[in-house]
């Protein structure tokens, strides 16, 4: 298999598939890597969230609305390890995911359960995924033909079987795909929550990515203009059935609209210069400690221009001219609350909360199954004792006034061993200190204290002790200390 | 008559003796300030001085006040917006050495390094700012730097104890102006300085202007030529 995959890298695609779905020269590795995948994935996970137990796990475990340039970021490495030319990282990467996706379980509001790691359910997200590619080609005036749908759908396939042991349940061929998808959009996906969430909270209320995050006037200001047009795109996409049921009525002109986005976004990618619009290089743009996956010396130009032409931009955008957000160097226990502790944004601090941080560093770290239960049992230890001291009504979750009333609480001889399994995992090589490597694989980003050399020079003599490293993580999680590189794993949007 | 320097360092002293004989606050000296930096800077590069060094903010000055250390702060922020773009398009790189504080608030360790991403490719002039400096800190830091990559004694010679200070590819200093007629190192780039010359104007700093640069310049040129004591200018102090 892998010889047959790598001699596949070296002659590029063909016409009937190459014997690796996945990978260089796929139609997926190649979509997945351009930056109007973005359409794609905006528009399933709308499809997704109309899916009761889906739009049930996204609603109380997902930290997308309260985090979606995070979550963003997460999803695209993701999705690009699973394409990944090493099948071994693909199948990493499927396990971890797996592994993830089975502690996101619960209750909907009607009492019935969910499981992110449901057969069926997960059939569905890669469902849309694939309808909304094929879509996306439609509308944008590139249709597939039959083969190349075919190829298409197999690689797909390949996708899911990745992560299930039987292959998952997405039907053998594309005839019998139809069906399932009619009967799906008709029969299962439902008038949900998080759908509503999306489009009305998501898109209108989306954070600033890191690039505009201390200029939330201009971000608002972008906003106001282009959220009601994404969201009438995206509407205007949607199965018509599904759009009724949503009780979502369809603006006059939108369908023209939508055809103009979805085509401009193929001139794009066919007329601007390849690296413009590849998907790592927006993400560059919009977060300037984006790292993409592959090396890709041909991008680094660009993407020294991109991150010049944020920092200009920054720059220049005026500071707010009162107190700015972020001036001060302690936080008050109610910001603390709402921009680190309350990751799901539901105004409360629960499980899947302390759960999405235990998540974030365990995708950062990318760990294996051992590490990652001593992180989500340090975490829930963590929470054991947060729910004993802080939650006074007993309600199973803790408001920012209880949290306000008794934070002084948080240091828990639990929260310390939570510092300590994170030393112990970030600390990879066990030498007993973090060093540079080790440090941004976890904050993504160099040593905070040392902003400067403008990333030419090697600081490659910095280290970081466990005491020093328990001291800062304490100092952040209780004295409401601010720090450039816990804000930007926990608070950043 | 010698060239150009080629790296020029300024410690910029008198802020508050600026402003007390105005009988102003200390942190006006420090607002007056930024139009001699901004002179300096242009008369460096017109001069064609490829690198200049400021220093700005000592390791020691955290023990001032904190409201002036405050306004200290927001007035660089302030000063790095204002010209960060003008600085660029006249191909000046902007570096800064320190800056390893905690307490140097995250929105300027932001904008700092923004304006060093931005100018870091320029190769006209490079400025240096020394922001939360010292010249032992340095020192210590390049030696600790040494010993972790485990350089052998024999091995330690001057230049490469030199290549693990922070931005080894920073020439050394050949003339130090310090403002205010005060006459101290104040552990001002130690290892860099070795062999630079000295003046000490004796004007304020806020007062500095392109024309005392000037001064200064000529005063360098000619000192070589007429190397074996000849009287220096008014404007700088005792020299040696």
């Amino acid at each position: 298999m892998s010889d047959a995959a790598s001699a596949e890298t070296d002659d590029g695609t063909t016409p009937t598939g190459p014997a690796d779905p996945l990978g260089p020269g796929s139609m997926l590795y190649e979509l997945s890597h351009q930056a109007r995948w973005g359409l794609v994935a905006t528009r399933a996970i709308v499809l997704e969230a109309a899916h009761p137990q889906i739009g049930a796990a996204l609603i109380t475990n997902s930290t997308f609305v309260a985090h979606p340039w995070r979550r963003l970021h997460n999803t695209v490495i993701s999705t690009q390890r699973m394409v990944d030319p090493d099948e071994q990282v693909r199948h990493r990467e499927a396990a971890r995911l797996n592994r993830l996706h089975a502690r996101i379980t619960g209750v909907d509001a009607e009492g019935r359960p969910f499981n992110a790691a449901d057969p069926e359910a997960r059939t569905w997200v890669v469902a849309t995924l694939f309808e909304s590619t094929v879509m996306m080609r439609r509308l944008s005036g590139q249709s597939l033909d039959g083969p190349a749908l075919d190829r298409l759908y197999a690689e797909f396939r390949a996708f899911l079987a990745l992560m299930e042991p039987d292959g998952g349940k997405l039907p053998p061929t594309l005839r019998e795909f139809w069906h399932y998808y009619d009967f799906m959009v008709n029969e299962r996906l439902e008038n949900t929550e998080a759908v509503h969430v999306i489009l009305d909270r998501l898109f209108t209320q989306v954070p600033a990515p890191p690039l505009l995050r201390d200029r939330p006037a201009v971000w608002a200001a972008g906003r106001a203009l282009v959220s009601p047009v994404a969201t009438a795109i995206t509407v205007a996409s949607l199965p018509e059935t599904l759009r009724i049921r949503l009780g979502l009525s369809e603006l006059p002109g939108t369908h023209t609209l939508m055809h103009t986005a979805y085509v401009s976004t193929r001139l794009a990618t066919q007329l601007l210069p390849e690296a413009w619009t590849r998907l790592d290089t927006v993400m560059a743009m919009l977060d300037p400690a984006y790292a993409p996956q592959t090396g890709g010396d041909a991008l680094s130009g660009l993407r020294s221009g991109a991150a010049k032409a944020g920092a200009l931009l920054r720059l220049l955008t005026p500071v707010p001219g009162t107190a700015a957000v972020g001036d001060s160097t302690v936080r008050s226990a109610a910001r603390f609350f709402s921009e680190v502790l309350d990751q799901t944004g539901n105004g409360y601090l629960d499980w899947p909360d302390v759960a999405a941080m235990a998540r974030e560093i365990a995708t950062r770290l990318d760990l294996d199954a051992a590490e990652e239960d001593r992180l989500f049992t340090a975490f829930a230890d963590w929470w054991k004792d947060l729910q004993r001291e802080l939650d006074s009504d007993s309600d199973g979750r803790i408001t920012g006034h209880e949290y306000a009333a008794a934070a002084a609480a948080m240091t828990s001889p639990a929260l310390i061993k939570v510092a300590e399994v994170l030393f112990d995992v970030t600390d990879t090589d066990n030498d007993e200190t973090i060093d540079t490597q080790e440090y941004r694989d976890l904050f993504r980003t160099a040593f905070n204290h040392n902003p400067g050399n403008g990333g030419d020079a090697d600081n490659s003599d910095e280290q970081l002790k466990r005491s020093e490293f328990v001291r800062r993580f304490l100092n952040f999680m209780t004295g409401r200390q601010h720090s450039g590189a816990y804000d930007r794993l926990f608070a950043q949007s | 008559m010698r060239g150009m320097p080629r790296h020029v360092a300024f410690v910029m002293d008198g802020n508050g003796r600026w402003a007390a004989q105005r009988l102003l606050p200390r942190t006006a000296g420090h607002m007056a300030a930024e139009a001699a930096v901004i002179d300096v800077i242009e008369a460096a590069h017109t001069a064609g001085v490829e690198w200049l060094s400021l220093y700005a903010f000592s390791t020691e000055n955290w023990r001032r006040p904190a409201v002036e250390v405050d306004v200290l702060m927001r007035l660089v922020r302030r000063a790095i917006r204002k010209h960060a773009l003008a600085l660029h398009m006249r191909g000046i790189r902007c570096r800064f050495l320190g800056v390893t504080d905690p307490r140097i608030p995250p929105w300027l360790a932001r904008d700092i390094a923004d304006l060093m991403v931005l100018t870091r490719d320029n190769r006209r002039m490079t400025l240096t700012v020394a922001f939360d400096h010292g010249g032992r800190r340095d020192i210590v830091e390049a030696a600790r730097s040494l010993i972790r990559d485990g350089v052998p004694p024999e091995e330690v010679t001057e230049e490469s104890f030199a290549r693990h200070l922070p931005h080894p590819d920073m020439p050394e200093v050949d003339l130090v102006i310090r403002t205010s007629g005060e006459q101290r190192i104040s552990n001002f780039m130690l290892w860099q300085v070795a062999y630079a010359e000295w003046m000490f104007p004796p004007v304020l700093w806020p007062d500095f202007r392109a024309a005392h640069f000037r001064e200064c310049l000529d005063t360098y040129q000619r000192r070589d030529r007429r190397f074996g004591g000849v009287q220096v200018p008014t404007v700088t102090g005792k020299g040696l």
